[in-house]
This record gives structure tokens, C-alpha cells and sequence, in this order.
């Protein structure tokens, strides 16, 4: 590829970009090497093919949405470690009763609330035992509460992936796309300003997708009356509420505040590290814990894709792609602005299961934004897609943490993420044409 | 001799896991028993970690615990593992973490050597290959319940002979069947042949096919040196000389009441992989145990 001319329009320096993402795609894929190395990759082959300066290279590593990426792995460590899952499982019985349809509305819907401001694995993380306790206590063998099994798992990954939309501290996709749009003139959306634009396609979406889950996975037990109550004497068996874990709420609620308050002046990422900074000023966690389980090699792959993301801009590589497929879109028709929403939108989805989330709106961002049509909502449909991850175990840590547990099939993803995944593209046109 | 089995669940891997210990009895070999849970992404690693330290604080046990546990109380049930051993049982606590996805617990063997239990996590195929490569096992036992393509990757990936227990039932009386011919792996088949036929108390058909009516010297003579390997180990046995294609003669005679134990190719990998081999072919197309030798 190296060796093959530059397509006419697109820069030297452009070309050797897309060089570089089309490698870094394979990779991310197959996973033949670490994904740090993925990520070294990336940066030492932007000096080498001589598209930056080794500076500038730097400079384009670090930036607030690879703040706020860290700061929220850590901040999902500190939360998970103090224990409140028992009191969310609590406070879901309380609020749905023993019916298993409420049940499983209970899990979608607390799953995306918690999940819009926190990032989606650690609610994934804490209400994984919740249910799991349910489904232990509500049959004899494996095989009886299989279906229930799924319904109660993909109600929290798939809630959990919804909610993530919700709010810009959801996801760190949300992050980077706010800081593309900012880097591209498009203008600053406020905390509050997403949040009034993502939460109808939530409230949309909640339902839909509790319809979806129930029929795709109905199961035998349509009450689950004694797990409900061996599940309440097992949490009242923890106690009231300790000093730590209202502490962590606390802190939690000042994070929030934070991002809601301050996020345009001082960006969402320094306010997650002032949140991960007071749980260990308050000695609510230690350092080794949370290195022990921050990913680190994720964070340095977000830095390297947002890297090159800005890089192709810069090089003109993502104008020419975005002219190039507008091109192809206009032998269809002349009108572009449905069917480039719609691509932009599907190709988001689609790519997002299969990279991750973030990385995927971190090489499209740049390519949508220059797609023509209002960059704003093109942006913002892409930020929102890449949270359509429902097709595959590897589309998200929440999919693959509920893969782990041993108790849904790979083909499962497939038999209700279809349907999510259309109901989720349709709930997404309508509301960004509409409100 | 080192044996590898490998495990999925009480539900289907319990004949894998009898004959596995039953071959490896006789061959006095040391024994580990594997389970190999799904392949985290390595996006997700320390989040599904995180979680499953989560999960144990809800007494949840590590997916794959369960499955260990009920091969501990096979082996206790069959006097395969120490009394002092039986006695203190279980426990999950005694899972070493020895890698970044295996776990492994140490068993005090009786009838065997030492019994090990591990739990790996990832691409079923990639982690046997390492699990061999690092335990120099002799021969891995599997399944034949498992994906129709994985008992074949296994025979072309893992340098170990590959016991596939395909169909295995306990009240069925076999036979076993040991094609012989002039090929270098053929000795070491018989060998081995005549460990399981012992281990089976079973009678060994020897059979040697040949593509042409006249026999070469080649083929009588390794016929000659496994009927007298039998006879000096007090192996009842019979010798068959058949004509025509391999594969398919070997086909029509094993129905489903035969072990087969054959010598594996000696084609070179990229062949083994567009044409197939006799052993690969034998293997996927007849209901019954095989054993392929290496």
C-alpha cells in the first residue's frame, strides 16, 4: 500500500494516515499483538511516514477525552470495590416487585440510569451479582433458568450499552466526540444540552428493548417470588449503610455536579481525576487496587486512535474519505442528507461491534463531521450509534463480561442484538429528525 | 508419559473424562484435567477480572470452578486420587493462579501419578496448544461432542497424540482396531495399541490395507512385529489383510464397536491442511474413539 500513488485529491501525508488506520483496524480485530503494541504502532508510524513531528505526535496523544477515559476506569474501580451492589439490589426489589416482566424493566431501566453517568461496565459489574442471585435462587438446574438466565444478563449489558448515551461522562466515545466537534468549530454542547437530546431516545428506547429481550428469551418462570426473597435476606444480611459507602455516593454526587457545573471550563476528564483523587485522599481506595484493575493498555490505545483521528484531519485524509463516499452516495441519489445519515449511522453501529466503542468514533468522528449536512447532528448520531454494540461478545466489556459468566452463547448476541440494533437505529432517526 | 483431558461439562465431557482416566491407568501417567473457559477480549480483560472478584464476594464461583469440582469428585469417587487428598476436598482457595489466564490445583494421584486440575481462559485451540507445549504432554484426550473443525485443528496444531472419544459408550463391548503399515508412526501406534487394549481388557484387530492385491514386504513385516507385540504382552488378537482404499475399508470395518488407534500422517502441515490425511479422514467420518499417535 505504501508504495501504491496517493488517490488524486488526497495529500502524501493523508494516504500514509489511512495506511495506518486500515492496519490499525486489522489489528484491533485479530488481535495478533498486545493492544498497547497497536497503539505504539500507531504513534511511532505517525513520525516515521513523516506525518507529525514526534511533538506533535505527543501533543496529539493527550487530551481531556484520554483524561476522562482514565479517570473513569478508575472511578468505575473505586465504585464497584465499596460494595453498593447490595444496596442496588435492594433498592431494584423495591421498586419491581417479584414479576419477572418487572423484573427485567427494573434491570434495563436502572442499568441505563446508573450507566449515563457512570461508564457502562461498572454498572454492568455491580448489578451482574443482583441478578445472577435471582437466577441462582429461582430454579434447580442450569438448564431450567437458561432462558431466564439471558433475559436477566442481556437486560443489564444491553441497558447498561443504552444508557451510556445518556450524559457526555456515559462513555468516553461521548468525550471524544465532544472534543472533535469543539477542534472542528462545530461548537460546545453542554452537559445538560446532551442530556436534554439523548434522554428521549432513552426513554424510547427502554421500553422497546424491554419488549425485545422478553420475547426473544421468555422464560419458564414468570415470577420469582422466592428468589426475590432469598435475595433480600441475603442483603439484609450486609447491614445499614457504612460511612465508606455513603462517602463514595457523596463523592460521586460532587463528580457529578462537576461535570454538570464546571465541564465546559475545565473538561470532563480533569473532573473524573478529581474524583478518583478524593477516593484516594479519602482512603476509599487504594493505588494498587486500582492499577491492579485499570486497563491501562486501553487507555493508551483511546490516546493513540484520538491521535490519529486528529491526524486525520489535519493530513485532509478524513475530508477526502467523508468526498469520496458523498461521491458514491450521490449515484444513488442526489438528495445525500437521509442516506448519509443513515451510513454514517449503521457504519458506526457496525464498526462499533467489532472495534470497540470508542475507537471506532475516534477514526469515523473526523470522517462524519466533514460529511456536509449539520455536523451537529451527524456528530452527535455517531457519538450515540457507536453505543449500538448488541451484535457480538466482543462489541463492548459489558457484553463480554456477561459472555464470561458462562451462561449465554455467542449466538445469543446475534438472536436479540439484530433486533436492538434496528430498533435502536430507527429510535435514533426519528428523535434527531424530530426533537 | 504425561496425558492432557480436556473437559466442558459434567453433561458431556463424563465418558472424556472415563476413558481418559481408564487409558491414562494403564499407562501410569500423570493426568491433567482441563477446562478451558471463553476468550476474554482484550479490551475487557481487567473488567470482567474486576468483576469476577465481584461475583466471589457474592459467593459466585469463577466460571469453570463448578465443572473442576464435579471432575474432583469423579476422581474421588474412583479411588484416582489420594484418601488425605479426598478428605480435605474441593476447594476453590487451593486454585494457584499461575498465569495470567490459568489456574491450577495440585492432587496427590493413587492408580496414577499426580492429577492436576486447571482452568485456562480463551481460544480453546490456542490454550491446549500452550497447556501442551508447557506440560510436554504425551497425549491430549478430547471430546467428540465438540465443534466437527476442532478435533481435526487439534490433530493438525498440537504435537501431542490426540485421543478423541467420539460416541463413547459404556455399555458397549469394543474391539479395538489398529491399522498397521510401513509408516514411521506405526511402531509407536502398536505400542500404544497395546496399552489400551489392556486398559479396556478388549481384543485388537490388526489390519493393513493395501491399495494393490500383493502385500509388500513392508506390510507383512509390520504386521508380523504388532501381532508379535501382542502375543509377548498376552493381547488377544487377529490379523486382517484387506485390498482397496484405506480410509474406507478401515470405514466399513469399524462400526461402532471399535477403538481405533492408528499412527498419525507424515505429510507436511500445508498438505495435511488442502488435502487431508488418512488419520484426519478416519477420524471425521467414523462414530467411535480414536486415537491418533504422534
Amino acid at each position: 500500500m505504501y508504495n501504491i500513488p496517493a488517490p488524486t485529491g488526497l495529500s502524501v501525508e493523508g494516504y500514509r494516515t489511512l495506511i495506518i488506520v486500515v492496519m490499525a483496524i486489522i489489528l484491533i480485530v485479530f488481535e495478533p499483538v498486545p493492544l498497547p503494541a497497536v497503539a505504539m504502532m500507531i504513534l511511532i508510524l505517525q513520525v516515521l511516514l513523516g506525518i507529525d513531528t514526534s511533538n506533535g505526535v505527543a501533543k496529539s496523544f493527550m487530551s481531556d477525552a484520554v483524561f476522562f477515559i482514565m479517570g473513569s476506569l478508575m472511578l468505575a474501580v473505586a465504585i464497584v470495590s465499596q460494595g453498593l451492589d447490595s444496596r442496588l439490589a435492594l433498592g431494584i426489589i423495591k421498586l419491581t416487585g417479584n414479576k419477572t416482566w418487572k423484573i427485567v424493566i427494573g434491570f434495563i431501566a436502572i442499568s441505563a440510569f446508573l450507566s449515563s453517568f457512570i461508564g457502562e461496565h461498572t454498572v454492568t459489574a455491580m448489578m451482574m451479582p443482583v441478578g445472577l442471585t435471582l437466577v441462582k435462587n429461582s430454579g434447580v438446574d442450569k438448564r431450567s433458568t437458561s432462558k431466564l438466565a439471558a433475559l436477566i444478563l442481556f437486560s443489564i449489558a444491553y441497558g447498561s450499552a443504552m444508557g451510556s448515551i445518556g450524559t457526555p461522562s456515559g462513555g468516553g466515545r461521548n468525550v471524544i466526540m465532544l472534543g472533535y466537534m469543539k477542534e472542528f468549530g462545530v461548537g460546545n454542547i453542554s452537559y445538560l444540552e446532551w442530556m436534554k437530546y439523548a434522554y428521549p431516545i432513552l426513554f424510547f428506547e427502554i421500553p422497546l428493548a424491554a419488549v425485545i429481550l422478553w420475547y426473544t428469551f421468555k422464560p419458564r418462570q414468570l415470577i420469582l417470588d422466592s428468589a426475590v426473597r432469598k435475595l433480600k435476606i441475603q442483603v439484609t444480611k450486609k447491614g445499614s449503610m457504612r460511612g465508606n459507602e455513603l462517602l463514595t455516593i457523596f463523592i460521586f454526587i460532587l463528580v457529578f455536579l462537576g461535570w454538570v457545573l464546571f465541564s465546559s471550563k475545565v473538561g470532563l476528564g480533569i473532573i473524573a481525576l478529581i474524583g478518583v483523587f478524593l477516593y484516594m485522599a479519602f482512603g476509599l481506595i487504594r493505588w494498587e487496587d486500582l492499577n491492579r484493575n485499570t486497563n491501562w493498555g486501553v487507555v493508551i490505545l483511546f490516546g493513540a486512535a484520538v491521535s490519529l483521528g486528529l491526524h486525520m484531519k489535519d493530513t485532509g485524509a478524513a475530508f477526502w474519505v467523508a468526498d469520496t463516499a458523498i461521491n458514491w452516495m450521490k449515484i444513488i441519489s442526489d438528495d445525500v442528507s437521509i442516506i448519509r445519515w443513515f451510513i454514517a449511522v449503521v457504519l458506526t453501529g457496525l464498526l462499533t461491534n467489532l472495534l470497540s466503542n470508542a475507537a471506532t468514533v475516534a477514526v469515523i468522528g473526523p470522517i462524519v463531521l466533514n460529511m456536509g449536512g449539520d455536523p451537529l447532528v451527524m456528530g452527535f448520531s455517531t457519538a450515540i450509534a457507536s453505543a449500538f454494540a448488541y451484535l457480538t461478545v466482543v462489541a463492548s466489556p459489558t457484553c463480554m463480561i456477561i459472555h464470561s459468566s458462562g451462561l449465554v452463547d455467542k449466538s445469543d448476541y446475534l438472536r436479540a442484538g439484530w433486533k436492538m440494533f434496528i430498533m435502536s437505529v430507527l429510535v435514533l432517526f426519528i428523535i434527531s429528525n424530530f426533537w | 508419559m504425561k496425558f492432557l483431558i480436556a473437559v466442558k461439562s459434567q453433561e458431556f465431557s463424563e465418558p472424556t473424562l472415563r476413558v481418559g482416566m481408564q487409558v491414562a491407568k494403564a499407562f501410569k501417567a500423570a493426568v491433567t484435567i482441563a477446562y478451558v473457559g471463553p476468550k476474554i477480549s482484550k479490551f475487557s480483560a481487567s473488567q470482567v477480572r474486576f468483576t469476577q472478584e465481584r461475583m466471589e464476594e457474592w459467593e459466585f464461583d469463577r466460571p469453570g470452578v463448578e465443572v473442576l469440582e464435579w471432575a474432583f469428585a469423579f476422581l474421588a469417587d474412583n479411588n484416582y486420587i489420594a484418601p488425605t487428598t479426598i478428605e480435605a476436598g474441593f476447594s476453590k482457595n487451593t486454585l494457584v493462579q499461575t498465569s495470567g489466564n490459568r489456574c491450577e490445583v495440585y492432587l496427590q494421584g493413587t492408580v496414577c501419578k499426580d492429577v492436576n486440575l486447571i482452568l485456562r481462559n480463551g481460544d480453546i485451540i490456542a490454550e491446549l496448544r500452550d497447556e501442551v507445549q508447557r506440560g510436554k504432554y504425551d497425549v491430549t484426550i478430547i471430546g467428540g461432542s465438540q465443534k466437527r473443525g476442532m478435533a481435526h485443528n487439534l490433530v493438525q496444531y498440537i504435537d501431542s497424540s490426540i485421543f478423541v472419544v467420539k460416541n463413547y459408550n459404556q455399555e458397549q463391548s469394543y474391539s479395538l482396531l489398529l491399522p498397521v503399515n510401513d509408516s514411521p508412526h506405526t511402531p509407536k501406534a502398536v505400542k500404544y495399541g497395546a496399552r489400551v487394549a489392556q486398559a479396556f481388557d478388549i481384543k485388537v484387530n490388526l489390519i493393513t490395507v493395501s491399495k494393490t492385491e500383493s502385500f509388500g514386504e513392508s506390510y507383512t513385516q509390520a504386521s508380523n512385529r504388532a501381532s508379535k507385540l501382542m502375543r509377548r504382552v498376552g493381547i488377544d488378537h487377529e490379523r486382517h489383510f484387506k485390498t482397496g482404499d484405506p480410509v474406507e475399508v478401515i470405514k466399513k470395518t469399524v462400526g461402532d464397536n471399535h477403538i481405533v488407534v492408528m499412527g498419525a500422517s507424515t505429510k507436511n502441515p500445508l498438505l495435511k491442511f488442502f488435502v487431508g490425511s488418512k488419520p484426519l479422514k478416519v477420524m471425521e467420518d467414523c462414530q467411535c474413539p480414536i486415537l491418533i499417535v504422534k
